[in-house]
């Protein structure tokens, strides 16, 4: 009862919110909100499935990209459904790929991949197109933005709360105990496996379709691997079984990079790979794991 | 444009369909292909080492690379030793630097009980690393173009040119691969490694120190990444971001030779710097990364066990 109240209240602030905040802080809110959705649907597949995705990068990259290919053409929040739809296309092909290999070559997989569309996308702009970048012109407003990223991010926690409460869910959490037994046991595990990757990647595409107008200009460069890797970072910090978990990482690490990012740049960058160090040598199981195992 | 000792700028001009096969453009492209991949050879032998035993991938193995030929460059530039001379100083620091890493890091992470996510938490943790020591060397040596240049002299052989600095380096970077080799084949040490990769429980209990061993192989890995960091300072500019790049390579041919395979980690690391470099020769120098890329996913999806593996 008392979290159902919480979160009402939560909710209730976060749609005022724009319309109080200066500009400063609303910009901020909207950056975490953009991280919290990618830290929530990353974890939706890769925490109960333990498929350890590096892909986010490329995802999200795809959607920015999207978005300033078709922004121009199409009335507002329709480029980023478009941003979505492009990257579950660009999943379910990687999935089908990709989904058969398990542990690192999995990983170094999907980090490969952000990379090669990157490479790929240059050499084609320089080659065919002639350009480097793309100009985003007549950007949506701030506030329009910022319930475009607020909608997207509570898709992505919805999806995440509804998901492991049904059959798929279970079959997520059986692939990643054992997928062999899983298919003995009649599960589909393909399908699902591919159709939730898809689903996660549809989510992040969204984030990237709807934060590129905050950015005027856009190049190749928007498939950051950096971002594939502080997407891991909040889910793992928070914990990447729970939804509460991702969530939090993804505030504590948001305003992080958001404070510290702009002014030490390099020093940041290193402090970040020292969290991930410990993070990985002393909580394997998040924030969230050390109040469950307190418990 | 004249074909000088700027080997990046080379294959531009003779793009396009016009290019015939003469037989110095063969030998062009062979000697240009093996002094890449003696030195591909090595940086991927200090990976395979590392993985074919611990099944630790170490994603920050370019990283020490980077490390190594800075130390190099700031030696030489600062304090005029020789670059030949400072293999000596490079690669038993970060042998060291391997032995206490090994200790600090992975040895209590490979002692954990979640052995089923090993492989997964290793490689966080080493990316952890990189995002360390590269923005450690960033703090350091800031983000613009290092270089010197040393033994920048043409040979010429056959109606061929090349830079005697390249041939130098790679021959170097094959002879300590191929010492590599012997030693493990040979010597005890060797063999207890050997044996750990083949059959881990067995040779615990014939009492190989598994954790000794994993430690030692780890600082050897480093080292011979370390070591052809100094090389490739003889050869290229640096930037606190090329460690990446040689990451990639020495994936792509550690897959491709098959892990924990040496000999096949040789070969294919010449095989890639062959096809590397007729590739640049005959299509353009863009299609480098892309085509490592695509080839490691390749690989990946369609024969995991690597092209020389079982």
């Amino acid at each position: 009862m008392a979290a159902k109240v919480a979160s009402a209240a939560l909710g209730a602030a976060l749609l005022v919110a724009p319309h109080l905040l200066p500009t400063y802080y609303r910009s901020l809110a909207l950056a975490i909100l953009a991280d919290v959705a990618l830290a929530v649907s990353w974890a939706f597949f890769s925490g109960p499935t333990r498929y350890l995705s590096l892909a986010t990068g490329a995802f999200f990259g795809a959607g920015a990209y999207t978005t300033a290919v078709v922004m121009a053409r199409l009335p507002w929040p329709l480029p980023v459904v478009v941003a979505a739809a492009v990257a579950a296309a660009m999943a379910l092909l990687v999935g089908t790929l990709a989904l058969r290999l398990r542990g690192p070559y999995f990983a170094i997989f999907t980090f490969g991949l952000a990379e090669l569309a990157k490479h790929t996308l240059i050499w084609y702009e320089t080659g065919v197109t002639g350009t480097v970048g793309r100009l985003l012109l007549n950007p949506p407003d701030a506030v329009t933005l910022y319930y475009t990223v607020l909608g997207v991010a509570a898709v992505a926690v919805a999806i995440a709360v509804w998901l492991p409460r049904g059959r798929w869910g279970i079959a997520l959490v059986g692939i990643g105990a054992d997928e062999e037994r899983a298919e003995t046991l009649g599960i589909d595990t393909t399908r699902i496996k591919i159709t939730v990757f898809a689903l996660s990647a549809a989510v992040m595409g969204a984030v990237g379709g709807a934060m590129a107008p905050r950015w005027t200009y856009l190049d190749p460069q928007v498939f950051n691997p950096l971002v594939s890797f502080q997407t891991v970072i909040m889910a793992l910090l928070g914990g990447a079984t729970t939804v509460i978990g991702p969530v939090l990482g993804a505030v504590f690490l948001g305003l992080l990079s958001e404070t510290l990012l702009l002014q030490f740049r390099y020093a940041y960058m290193l402090s970040l790979g020292l969290v991930l160090i410990a993070v990985v040598l002393l909580m394997p199981f998040g924030l969230a794991g050390l109040r469950r195992r307190r418990a | 444009m004249a074909q000088g000792g700027g080997d990046r700028s080379r294959g531009g001009a003779q793009a396009g369909l016009g290019v015939t096969l003469s037989p110095t453009l063969l030998l062009d492209v062979v000697i240009g292909g093996f002094t890449t991949g003696g030195i591909y050879a090595l940086v991927a032998l200090g990976l395979n080492l590392q993985y074919g035993l611990m099944r630790v991938l170490n994603v920050a193995h370019g990283e020490f690379l980077m490390l190594g030929a800075y130390v190099t460059f700031s030696l030489h530039t600062g304090w005029g030793v020789n670059p030949l001379l400072t293999l000596l100083i490079t690669g038993p620091t970060a042998f060291a630097v391997g032995l206490a890493l090994h200790r600090l890091l992975y040895a209590p992470l490979l002692a954990g009980e979640a052995a089923e996510s090993l492989e997964s938490r290793s490689l966080l943790l080493s990316f952890g690393l990189m995002f360390v020591l590269q923005n450690a060397a960033l703090l350091i040596w800031s983000a613009d173009l290092k270089g010197y240049s040393y033994l920048a002299i043409p040979l010429r052989w056959l109606g061929t040119v090349f830079p005697a600095n390249r041939v130098l380096a790679a021959a170097i970077a094959l002879a300590l691969g191929v010492a590599f080799y012997v030693y493990l084949r040979y010597s005890l040490t060797g063999k207890a490694v050997r044996a750990l990769m083949q059959e881990p429980e067995g040779a615990q209990l014939v009492g190989i120190q598994t954790s000794r061993i994993h430690g030692l192989c780890f600082g050897a890995g480093l080292a011979m990444s370390a070591v052809t960091g100094s090389l490739v300072s003889m050869l290229f500019e640096l930037t606190p971001f090329m460690g990446l790049p040689y990451t990639v390579t020495a994936l792509v041919v550690v897959i491709l030779g098959g892990l924990g395979n040496m000999v096949g980690c040789l070969m294919a690391g010449l095989l890639l710097g062959l096809v590397e470099t007729a590739g640049v020769y005959l299509a353009s120098s863009d299609i480098r990364l892309i085509s490592s890329y695509a080839v490691l996913s390749l690989i990946l999806v369609l024969k995991p066990s690597g092209l020389f593996g079982r």
